[in-house]
């Protein structure tokens, strides 16, 4: 090891935010471990706080195939690891018929016919009719992949079972060929929303980041390198508002993704002072709820006069 | 340094973070590349490591700062020469005292404690003693004689610099090995004495439990139901293979042209069973009725089909209350509503079978939770007898102990005699062994 970790994890931020993804000294150190020890890591956090997106800028950092697998209720080895191609095996049967005649021409008895049946070769389950699907893939990426196990929350119990030699062994076992083990080990990323409590079993496994609502810093930062038109003042006010929004009881509170989408929706409008009137018209991004919409309605003056006094202060710098 | 991890994953489990070994093990190899000189990284790699949900992180971080906290508490040291008389005394602990270095007295002091076996403390109350244990373990008591013969051999002058000093250290003495007996309970103790609260919360009888914990009974409860659930879950969805399924075997196979390759089995569900509860919701039951309800609707995840019915006179169902509302709005709402009235279960049962008696079949089971104390009321025990011929079982649990059945005005006897099984179920530990039991032949 040449470099000592501290400064692979300062690259690693670096690289990120070239990509576009600003992320917190955790999330660095986590990445950095995931790629030392070669251990999946399982990102748990409230939606829309960039799980997704931190594999995906994973794959553009250490210049990988990314692989996704879409997790839902229902999800079974035949979708996420391998299928048999039935068409083409069916096919193969009917060549097989019309080779057969050849083979078995001149051949006496029941039990020489079955001899040579025996010495024929047999290729009806092999890699030829091997269909991949996202888990195999990843394992036989040739120049390495970032597997992003999207949702794992939302797949069946018997699916974590499905994970766990891949993410422990790094293989397969496909009963009619055999184990097949990666070259090259991918980068592992399961994420999860919560809606159902992983198992102990899959935890284990995995390193374990959870990323929560970033700070009013980060949320900047992040802002800045996502929407960089926009200006300084309205920035802070925009990320002043939101973390005010946060404090309050809400059915689903605005995550990062929702206050870029604000700060896009703000430049389109040409504004360039957040009050109350604004903030009023373009709630619908912020909050997704018609509840919630109605509570921080009441609250807006307040919001935006406390906004706007800390932004002209400065006094969160 | 190993010992520093295993000594912090100890301290980990303690704060109930959950360590496997092998996450143990993980945490060796992360510190081989990270090491131990920055701390905030080394915070950083463990937590990713070792703690695997939000909550556990917080533990973490407590506990690590805990437990990698460097302050040294400074201690005024006195110019030895001054003291002539140094010769006076011999005993080891004196010794080290005057002349050792506060190293090797913090060594002392670690290896008297593990000689006392510090490791065992599990309660704060046990402090004092594991301080006293220390204490004589290093020799404590021959250093007082020798304070004793001192302060004898004087007459009535003013005490000499040595006994003085002697006696300053001794007091310093103290409070560290009671700081560092704190800070072992601390890693090795039940700190927040949740373990020993939920022992006493499982065996203390339900009504008497204070509605000031009600939060944590509630999560007690509902780790305990969550145990249960993981149990029986698995049974749920153990199919039976059945039948060929014709039609949808030709419609999955038409890409195989026609040709029936994969086939596919009718599978056969298991049925889901219905439970009903009944709960009796008067003043002397209410506080059991509670905890009944809340133990049940903790576990829709296995049991899909329940309803819950609670009365004092008149009967009303509460299951909507509970599939809507948050459970301690939900209890609250249906004892006020219907707790608090005089008992009559004949009109309670009469209510039931008018209500849902068509829906009983015989893969119902029904669970009566009640004291069975009528108040010398009719108690129409042959409702008792139809429900029983209709439903697969019926449970009839009863709060209070068994000496006390059948005295007054209760008539257990009378509708035992119509269940499938009585329990006696006045605390947690009896509720959970009862609802184990009905999800092992209910499902």
């Amino acid at each position: 090891m040449t470099d000592g970790p501290k400064k692979i994890i300062k690259d690693i931020t670096k690289g990120f935010a070239k990509h576009g993804y600003i992320c917190s000294e955790q999330i660095a150190t986590a990445v950095f471990l995931a790629s030392q020890l070669e251990k999946p890591i399982l990102i748990e956090g409230p939606p829309g706080v960039g799980k997704t997106e931190l594999a995906n800028t994973a794959a553009l950092y250490f210049k990988k195939e990314m692989i996704r697998l879409q997790c839902y209720e229902g999800l079974d080895e035949s979708k996420a690891l391998y299928e048999w191609r039935y068409g083409k095996q069916l096919l193969y049967t009917q060549i097989l018929k019309e080779q057969m005649q050849e083979v078995l021409e001149g051949a006496k008895g029941l039990k020489e016919s079955l001899d040579r049946l025996m010495k024929f070769e047999d290729i009806f389950f092999s890699e030829d009719f091997l269909e991949t699907r996202p888990l195999l893939e990843a394992l036989t990426s040739e120049k390495g992949s970032v597997l992003l196990i999207d949702e794992v929350d939302k797949s069946d119990e018997e699916f974590e079972a499905l994970l766990l030699e891949i993410l422990s062994e790094f293989q397969i076992s496909i009963p009619e060929l055999g184990v097949r083990k990666a070259d090259i080990k991918p980068l592992v990323v399961l994420t999860s929303n919560n809606s159902r409590e992983i198992g102990d079993a899959l935890k284990r496994r995995c390193l374990h980041l959870y990323i929560p609502f970033p700070d009013a810093k980060l949320e900047r930062q992040i802002v800045q390198a996502r929407v960089p038109e926009i200006s300084e003042s309205m920035q802070i006010q925009l990320v002043n508002f939101v973390q005010g929004i946060r404090e309050l009881d809400l059915k689903k509170l605005p995550a990062i993704s929702e206050t870029i989408d604000w700060a896009k929706t703000v430049i389109l409008l040409n504004s360039e002072e957040l009050d109350a009137k604004l903030a009023e018209d373009t709630l619908n991004v912020l909050l997704k709820h018609q509840q919630d919409i109605e509570v921080v309605k009441k609250e807006i003056p307040a919001l935006v006069s406390s906004a706007t006094e800390t932004s002209d202060g400065k006094s969160l710098n | 340094m190993e010992k520093v991890l295993t000594d912090f994953v100890r301290a980990l489990r303690n704060s109930n973070v959950r360590v496997s070994p092998a996450e143990t093990i993980d945490a060796v190899s992360v510190i081989d590349s990270v090491g131990y000189e920055d701390k905030e990284l080394l915070k950083r790699t463990l937590s990713i490591v070792l703690s695997k949900t939000p909550d556990e992180k917080d533990k973490f971080n407590s506990c690590f700062d805990d437990f990698f906290s460097d302050e040294i508490k400074q201690q005024v040291s006195v110019d030895m020469d001054q003291l002539s008389d140094i010769k006076d005394v011999d005993s080891d602990l004196a010794k080290k005292l005057l002349e050792g270095s506060q190293g090797e007295l913090m060594l002392s002091i670690a290896d008297a404690a593990e000689e006392a076996e510090i490791r065992e403390i599990r309660y704060f109350t046990q402090r004092s003693v594991f301080t006293r244990r220390i204490l004589e373990k290093m020799g404590v008591g021959k250093l007082e004689d020798e304070l004793m013969q001192l302060g004898s051999s004087r007459e009535d002058e003013l005490p000499s610099d040595l006994e003085q000093e002697l006696r300053n250290q001794l007091t310093n003495l103290r409070e560290r090995v009671s700081d560092y007996v704190q800070q072992q309970f601390l890693l090795h103790g039940d700190v927040s004495g949740e373990q020993l609260r939920e022992q006493i919360f499982k065996s203390m009888n339900m009504a008497q439990i204070d509605r000031s914990y009600l939060n944590e009974v509630h999560s007690l409860v509902r780790k305990m139901a969550k145990k249960l659930a993981n149990l029986h879950s698995r049974r749920k969805k153990n199919f039976k293979k059945g039948k060929l399924d014709i039609r949808k075997t030709i419609r999955d196979n038409w890409v195989n042209q026609g040709i029936l390759f994969n086939l596919s089995w009718a599978y056969k569900k298991v049925d889901r069973p219905k439970i009903y509860v009944i709960c009796d919701v008067s003043g002397s039951v209410g506080a059991y009725a509670r905890f009944m309800l809340m133990f049940l609707f903790s576990l829709t995840e296995v049991v899909s089909k329940l309803r819950g019915f609670v009365f004092s006179s008149n009967l009303g169902e509460v299951t909507n209350d509970f599939k809507d509302a948050k459970l301690d709005e939900a209890i609250e709402k249906a004892l006020q509503k219907h707790g608090g009235g005089s008992t009559d279960y004949g009109q309670a049962l009469t209510d039931f079978v008018s209500l849902c008696l068509d829906e009983i079949d015989n893969k119902t089971t029904v669970v009566i939770l009640g004291d069975a104390r009528n108040n010398f009321g009719p108690e129409k025990a042959h409702l008792m007898k139809t429900i029983k011929e209709r439903s697969k079982q019926v449970f009839w649990l009863n709060p209070e102990g068994k000496y006390r059945w059948d005295t007054g005005d209760s008539v257990m006897t009378k509708y035992s005699a119509y269940c499938t099984k009585v329990f006696q179920c006045g605390n947690i530990d009896q509720l959970e062994r009862v609802v184990s039991t009905l999800l092992k032949t209910a499902i």
